[in-house]
């Protein structure tokens, strides 16, 4: 899915938890998910902290669309 | 550390008052199994049925499949944190009953369970097919979870695995064989010249009933460890894996480990068999890592100069043992790692998830996505309606003559990735 959207033109950020498998299947940016079974959320956090983790999920993969790779790039921070 | 199994030949299996095993017959009081696992107040109903191979007969949702065995010298008890106290088994004798298996099954996820077919195409695939099988269904009451349905059940077939291997306490095993693992000094002392080769297992633990115990406790909570090779033999490691039936590792495939039995085969003659590392397949990447990291180091401490990997499940523990598979050959140490393939039905997708250079010696199980066709069995034990819904199958998968058409997958055993089973490739 990643790489069929990118052959269109449109830049792409792959946010997965294993993101080795990423590197393998040649995402070019890539944001760490939190979890395999709850990527973009933590159960075991109140509402108010899950929705701010979710908020600079989504922030920091909005940075990373917006920020020019020349290699597959792993979006530590 | 030696173990001694004797195993005890039983050719058939009936139903009669009293339970007992004679002249290699195991005979069962159902009652008794059924009053035993009833204890259990999550479970509404429980019963045994009988099946033998070559019947034309299907079992049906699999949940897993255990061999009655009995420690009759030595510490401990078999299925140690379940059945028994925590005590360190592995050690003295143990009686096998060999021939026979309790296979439990249930809808507890539905399409996580799996089908053994005891004639037919479909037999060719489960090792299953060749033993007598003990079948416990069990219904869980209303308002059950899963997670409690799960534990009943995997309970249920312990119990009732436990009471089996007792009838053999004083019995006089057929066959017997002995397995020992020494020191490290005494092991380079002794085979000064031998390549040392350890195993590593990786066992399921996900999560979400995708879980595996080691002496009752959870494997996710562990951090990579080591165990002997012979308390895998007195049930240390159980499933209570909820995944798809091809190559999960059931409770049985961790008494009956084929990586362990080789090893211990070439034992002393072309290898020194050190011991076995076992480590998880955790959901968190940083879990993944330090597992990782951790089989490398104790592999290095060990000072291994070969390894054998074996998975367990597919998808995302792809990563866990490429990255075993890597830092293993990072410190030097050549590794084969033992996998199987979900290839796409024409089998011409790439096979893992994840991959690497070095991992250069693959051994695999066969490809799960392959397409079968079951026939329809006179006999069902269990229920089949939620065939179209199991991994590996598909709506429309069950059809009205009762004939089933899917992947490979739905069998329990077909691509098992300790190497307990026919396929592989070249």
């Amino acid at each position: 899915m990643v790489k069929e959207i990118e052959r269109t033109g449109l830049p792409v950020v792959h946010v997965c938890t294993v993101t080795p498998i990423s590197l393998t299947v040649g995402a070019n940016r890539i944001v760490p998910a939190v979890a395999i079974p709850h990527p973009l959320g933590n159960p075991s956090l109140d509402q108010k902290e899950e929705y701010q983790l979710r908020k600079e999920l989504v922030e920091k993969s909005l940075k990373a669309l917006q920020t020019e790779v020349d290699k597959q790039t792993i979006f530590e921070d | 550390m030696k173990l001694q199994l004797g195993y005890i030949e039983i050719s058939n299996v009936e139903f009669a008052e009293k339970s007992e095993i004679k002249d290699g017959v195991l005979y069962v009081n159902q009652e008794e199994v059924i009053n035993e696992v009833l204890q259990d107040e999550h479970l509404k109903t429980a019963r045994l049925e009988i099946t033998k191979p070559g019947e034309s007969c299907r079992i049906t949702p699999v949940k897993d499949v255990i061999q009655p065995r009995v420690k009759v010298e030595g510490r401990g008890g078999v299925f140690p944190g379940w059945m028994h106290k925590v005590d360190t088994v592995g050690s003295g004798k143990t009686h096998v009953l060999r021939g026979v298996n309790v296979v439990t099954a249930g809808k507890i996820v539905g399409f996580q369970e799996g089908i053994i077919d005891m004639s037919g195409p479909g037999a060719d695939y489960t090792p299953f097919s060749q033993f007598n099988n003990l079948v416990l269904v069990v219904e869980p009451k209303d308002g059950i979870h899963p997670h409690q349905y799960e534990k009943a059940a995997r309970l249920a077939g312990l119990k009732t695995a436990t009471m089996l291997g007792e009838l053999a306490r004083d019995l006089k095993p057929d066959e017997t064989e002995e397995f020992e693992t020494v020191g490290i000094k005494e092991g380079i002392e002794k085979y000064p010249d031998l390549p040392r080769v350890g195993y590593v297992m990786m066992l399921q633990s996900q999560g979400l009933l995708h879980d595996t115990y080691v002496y009752g406790v959870d494997a996710k909570q562990s951090l990579t460890t080591m165990i002997m090779p012979t308390e895998t033999m007195d049930g240390a490691i159980i499933s209570g894996n909820c995944v798809s039936a091809c190559d999960k590792n059931t409770t049985f495939h961790h008494q009956n480990n084929p990586v362990i039995a080789e090893l211990f085969k070439l034992h002393g003659k072309s290898i020194n068999f050190v011991g076995v590392i076992i480590t998880n397949e955790n959901v968190y990447l940083a879990d993944k890592m330090r597992s990782s990291d951790w089989t490398a180091k104790l592999a290095e401490f060990l000072q291994l100069d070969g390894a054998i990997v074996s998975q367990e499940g597919f998808g995302n523990p792809d990563t866990d043992l490429i990255m075993n598979c890597k830092k293993l050959e990072e410190k030097g140490i050549k590794t084969v790692i033992i996998t199987d393939e979900y290839a796409g039905q024409d089998g011409k997708s790439q096979s893992l998830a994840d991959a690497d250079p070095a991992a250069d010696a693959v051994v695999t199980g066969g490809n799960a996505n392959m397409v079968i066709k079951l026939p329809a069995l006179d006999r069902i034990i269990g229920m089949t309606d939620y065939v179209n819904v199991i991994a590996g199958g598909h709506d429309g998968s069950l059809q009205a003559d009762g004939s089933i058409e899917g992947e490979l997958q739905m069998i329990t055993g077909a691509t098992n990735e300790m190497g307990f089973n026919k396929l592989s490739a070249r």
